[in-house]
């Protein structure tokens, strides 16, 4: 092979190493005590790669922010990063590569319920503490705690969860309803949650489509939707989708009331679609996290990365702040140490209760129970129309 | 029935872009025989081109779009002579991975160059509507045909009527008998990749208006425009145009009223049908621009 060619292929490689697999140097930081290595997981390659960005930005937040502090219990941060590419097979290479590689005493990830699905067997067979942060599909819990895998741990709620309360909300608007989602793990457990809680509030479901990630053209589709003349849409879809959807939407001169599961309703998607920001007035996103419930976070945020918060690396950030952080000091003071058994014990023990998305206590089957918010759309901002406790 | 002319124009608008990518791809082919894995991240690449220079520099579209396809034209020089020249001679293995490598290599240093959050470049025209009889579809789209179609018309003349044209039919007909008789066939090479690129370029800053730019876009792109090349007959470029525009309607028509889930593969199903009868492609012709 010439020097050229075996230059472009190192480029790659390198390039690749430094993308997805990129973590702040080991030891750094290291004084007396040893650090306590932290690693996060999510889809730092691929067409679900904003996440990951997200993901990571939130990480190196919150480790400056406890580094500046002194650490936890005197020991400091140290981060590493694996990326799953938002699927199964991959998600299990990086809970390897974080393992074997980095040594890493807990995981926070993996963002995409395909990724934390793959993610799940690998964890219990390394027995390294896993917290969940955004990852939503009803079969996670089916595995975790009492059911099976005792190192797993889940922040977020699921879809039956939220679906069984949006539901009962959009019952109020709509009497039929066709959801269009993501062709994943993600969009279809939440499509089969869905389709169970419209027949529980009598809502009649007119039609399912999926769609691969990172398609260019909706319209297709959206014939369809306009042929089967719903009286609402449920999108189940991530913000970078979204903006191209919504502009198709209207192009086809749709006006279905519109409800979401995914990030329209986010300052992400506003930011996307910002030079027709009402676009989507009117739409309805279930969700557990919005900026208005930590602004000082908001604001930081805005700060360091000049573009508005991402509700991803949010979410691992409440994973570490309200999860895996108090479970390290638990550790620490309990047992004088923070190495994975310590933090899985210490996990099933915390208790915060006055978090910004709720309280953070996990049940038997190792699931959160934090609170669901429906957060509207209206004149090109975010309004929070209902906090709604979800019970266990 | 409108229905039904609803998804034939998303058809070929869809197909429009298949066709305009999937022509620079054959065209490669045609010329030097070899496949380039990294052409969808050429379209990629005119599409941040566009991005920055009509977003960002805030130039006028038409000037964004041209300001593109010649940055891009530079870029398709420079690739052939920084990688194709040096792997020309090698055996077909390195080729398939230094132009796979230069597309991973492209992909990555988009996500750092630019970001992981979507590009959005929507103009007047995107947001514009034309409301015929009750199809209603953005101007843009309608910009995106008549384009199409005037690239092909110019390609076509470009080919029959110019020397360079000429040369790049005669190479792609038998490379070693272009040497023999004088033409300069690294010349020729050379200003095939740069014009491959500018009409991936081209495809980009018309459809960037309509759908985002992110820096995988160009994987499943390179894809489709590979399966046009194959069905419309290896290097034949009038072929790869007519299989890009029947992929393209052949998926609409399936997420239409098949599955929308399944579009992609009711699409590489028709090809691979197509191959099963024709296996010489579409037009029964081996290589030939």
């Amino acid at each position: 092979m010439t020097r050229i060619g075996r230059g472009v292929i190192g480029i790659a490689v390198a390039v690749g190493l430094a993308v997805g697999l990129g973590a702040e140097p080991p030891g750094a930081g290291a004084q007396g005590a040893p650090p306590i290595r932290v690693g996060f997981s999510s889809a730092m390659t691929g067409p679900s790669a904003i996440t990951g960005e997200g993901v990571k930005w939130a990480a190196q937040m919150v480790a400056d922010e406890y580094n500046a502090k002194g650490g936890i219990a005197g020991r400091r941060i140290e981060l590493y990063f694996g990326d799953n590419a938002g699927t199964p097979g991959e998600a299990v290479s990086a809970v390897r590569k974080l393992v074997d590689v980095d040594k890493v005493d807990v995981i926070i990830g993996q963002t995409h319920s395909g990724a934390c699905l793959g993610a799940l067997p690998v964890v219990k067979e390394l027995q390294v503490p896993m917290v969940i942060e955004a990852c939503s599909h009803p079969k996670i819990r089916e595995q975790i705690g009492k059911n099976g895998n005792e190192w797993a741990f889940r922040v977020n709620p699921d879809d039956v969860m939220l679906a069984n309360q949006f539901a009962k909300y959009m019952v109020q608007q709509v009497k039929t309803v066709s959801i269009f989602a993501q062709n994943d793990d993600f969009g279809r457990g939440a499509a089969a949650a869905y389709d169970a809680a419209f027949k529980k509030v009598g809502i009649k479901l007119l039609s399912t489509e999926f769609f691969d990630r990172g398609q260019a053209d909706y319209r297709p589709v959206l014939t369809r939707v306009k042929r089967a003349a719903p009286e609402g849409v449920l999108l189940v879809m991530l913000a970078s989708e979204g903006s191209v959807f919504m502009r198709q939407y209207r192009e086809l001169g749709l006006n279905q009331k519109l409800f979401a599961r995914g990030s329209m309703g986010t300052v992400e998607f506003l930011y996307q679609v910002r030079d027709s920001p009402n676009i989507a007035d009117g739409l309805v996103e279930a969700t557990y996290w919005t900026p208005a419930l930590d602004p000082a976070w908001e604001k930081q945020w805005m700060e360091r990365w000049k573009v508005p918060v991402r509700i991803h690396g949010s979410l691992a950030a409440i994973a570490f702040r309200y999860a895996v952080a108090p479970a390290i000091e638990a550790a620490i003071k309990k047992t004088g140490k923070a190495d994975r058994k310590a933090i899985r014990d210490a996990l099933e023990e915390i208790d915060v209760p006055n978090t910004p998305v709720g309280r953070v206590k996990f049940d038997d089957t190792h699931q959160a129970f934090i609170n669901m918010l429906l957060v509207q759309i209206d004149g090109g901002q975010l309004k929070v129309l209902e906090k709604i406790p979800i019970q266990p | 029935m409108i229905d039904l002319v609803e998804q034939l124009v998303h058809g070929l608008t869809l197909g429009s872009l298949y066709a305009m990518v999937a022509t620079g791809l054959a065209l490669m082919f045609g010329v030097v025989r070899l496949i380039n894995f990294a052409h969808g991240e050429f379209y990629m690449l005119g599409g941040y081109a566009f991005w920055y220079a009509y977003a960002e520099l805030g130039l006028p579209y038409p000037v964004a779009g041209l300001a593109a396809v010649a940055a891009m034209g530079l870029f398709g020089l420079a690739y052939e002579r920084a990688v194709i020249r040096t792997i020309l001679p090698r055996t077909w293995h390195v080729q398939l991975i230094a132009t796979l490598a230069t597309s991973i290599t492209l992909t990555n240093l988009a996500i750092l160059v630019f970001g992981t959050q979507p590009k959005e470049v929507p103009t007047r025209l995107s947001a514009a509507i034309l409301d015929v009889g009750g199809i209603r579809l953005a101007w843009q789209r309608v910009v995106v045909l008549v384009a199409a179609v005037a690239i092909f018309a110019g390609l076509e003349w470009f080919v029959g009527h110019t020397k360079l044209g000429k040369a790049m039919r005669a190479m792609s007909q038998n490379r070693e008998a272009c040497a023999v008789v004088g033409v300069d066939v690294q010349h020729v090479a050379l200003a095939t990749f740069g014009l491959s690129a500018a009409l991936a370029a081209a495809a980009a800053a018309l459809v960037s208006p309509l759908f985002n730019i992110f820096p995988d876009v160009g994987a499943l792109l390179t894809l489709k425009a590979f399966a046009a090349v194959i069905v419309g007959g290896f290097g034949f470029v009038k072929g790869a145009i007519a299989a890009a525009f029947l992929i393209g309607l052949a998926e609409s028509l399936a997420a239409g009223y098949v599955s929308y889930a399944y579009k992609d593969a009711i699409a590489f199903v028709v090809m691979v049908a197509v191959l099963l009868v024709r296996p010489q492609g579409l037009f029964g012709r081996r290589i030939g621009i």
